[in-house]
């Protein structure tokens, strides 16, 4: 019965998730005022940085929240648009400012191309996650017996994105989102290491998709 | 008469055990390699009004890099990305020209080739890579340094210049060594596709000589 219940107790254990802290802060220049009707909406993630570059993974989880929860709004899924765009996106072409769009839209292909998908909205996404401080320890051992984990460990993780929205009507910048999340993740081990993992990406990914979602949704 | 080892003297979980020990071991110190495979899309321009010659060498079809490991702790590494590098440049150039022709032969006097506008070799010069235990940043990171020859069919040179290339991603859960380069060296080869469809009718040599062209008129070149 003993090995059952620490059984129970571990599968328990691995259902907590640690503490996190996510902050939002939104800035809306020009509210949309007309509906979205067919046009679609591209999220791509900004990769120009030497020392981090925003994780694809976030950019498809913010696109994946916003179509779970408002199936009428059409994301274009990130490496799709890439590649429909090739190569006027990649990090070394891709327009930094919307004004650089005018220029984008002289070659007579790219701005075909930009009617076939009828993207109404480009939101840009810079950022990544980031490991912090870590602390305690542990020890794994193997024997022709088992196997087995003994200490702890904990560490924290910080989010931090910012999401800008480009108007293409409008050739401009009208809404700037930005999200911090932190939180600390705890592993303790008897014989079986439980993490207890804070979903600080998560909660960041869902922050921003619930700001984007309430832009984009009054738009509809 | 003397017993095998492994029939006298370890016990049958004793030897997996062992062997797991020194497979483990032996992965650590061997070398990692890395062959880069990956379609690649066309691009979205109009093509220039030129046929264009291509020809590889054996060295940039087969393109490899080897470094070795500098310490105990370290693993060698070989990165291959020749197949992915003529994936990259057939789809580019094809889609950058209106005519692209596969030469049959290195440019030059005496050898029979299709006539075309101009010959395009291009070469890989140098490649580096870093992963995140040489620099301690959550990124791996490829660098490549091209080198292109535009020449005329009898190997005449028209323009010679070099163009780097960078390619990183980020690290990611139960993303190996291997996966995460071959990731980062697929974006540098995108990389390079771009800095070469968006700069090439710009490189000194080759605007004068696409001026030079009696049609160069027709050339439709967009910085």
């Amino acid at each position: 019965m003993k090995p059952r219940r620490l059984l129970l107790g571990a599968l328990l254990l691995s259902w907590l998730t640690g503490c996190v802290n996510a902050t939002v802060d939104q800035m809306v220049f020009n509210s949309p005022t007309e509906g979205m009707g067919d046009a679609s909406v591209v999220i791509l993630g900004r990769r120009h940085a030497s020392d981090y570059e925003t994780e694809p993974g976030f950019i498809s989880c913010v696109g994946k929240h916003i179509g779970a929860r408002d199936p009428s709004i059409r994301v274009i899924d990130e490496l799709e648009f890439l590649n429909a765009l090739y190569p006027w996106f990649e990090p070394r072409t891709a327009p930094l400012r919307p004004a650089d769009l005018e220029k984008l839209f002289a070659h007579r292909d790219v701005a075909e191309k930009f009617a076939t998908l009828q993207t109404r909205y480009m939101i840009w996404i810079d950022g990544s996650t980031v490991r912090g401080d870590s602390a305690g320890s542990m020890t794994c051992g193997i024997g022709p017996g088992g196997a087995g984990c003994f200490g702890f460990g904990t560490w924290s993780d910080d989010a931090s994105y910012e999401a800008t929205i480009w108007d293409f009507t409008q050739r401009a910048e009208v809404g700037r989102i930005s999200a911090t999340a932190s939180g600390q993740s705890y592993m303790p081990a008897v014989v079986l290491p439980i993490p207890i993992i804070a979903p600080v990406q998560g909660t960041a990914c869902d922050s921003v998709g619930d700001q984007l979602l309430d832009f984009l949704s009054t738009a509809n | 008469m003397e017993a095998p080892l492994s029939g006298s003297m370890t016990t049958a979980p004793e030897r997996w055990l062992t062997a797991l020990v020194f497979t483990c071991l032996l992965a650590g110190c061997g070398t990692k390699q890395v062959v880069v495979q990956s379609e690649f899309p066309d691009p979205v321009m109009n093509p220039l009004p030129l046929t264009l010659g291509i020809w590889y060498n054996d060295d940039f079809a087969n393109h490899e890099f080897f470094d070795e490991a500098s310490g105990r702790s370290e693993s060698s590494w070989l990165v291959n990305t020749g197949q992915a590098q003529v994936e990259l440049w057939q789809t580019l150039l094809t889609g950058m020209f209106r005519d692209v022709v596969f030469m049959n032969g290195k440019p030059g006097p005496g050898q029979m080739n299709p006539v075309v506008d101009a010959v395009l070799l291009p070469a890989v010069d140098e490649l580096q890579y870093a992963i995140p235990s040489h620099t301690n940043v959550k990124v791996y990171e490829i660098w490549m340094r091209y080198r292109f020859q535009l020449v005329t069919t009898g190997g005449e040179p028209i323009a010679e210049w070099t163009m780097p290339a960078y390619g990183k991603t980020p690290t990611a859960f139960m993303q190996s060594d291997e996966g995460a380069v071959r990731l980062a060296a697929i974006v540098a080869l995108r990389d390079a596709g771009a800095h070469f469809a968006t700069t090439f009718t710009r490189v000194p040599q080759v605007e004068a000589w696409l001026n030079s062209l009696p049609r160069a008129g027709a050339t439709q070149v967009q910085p």
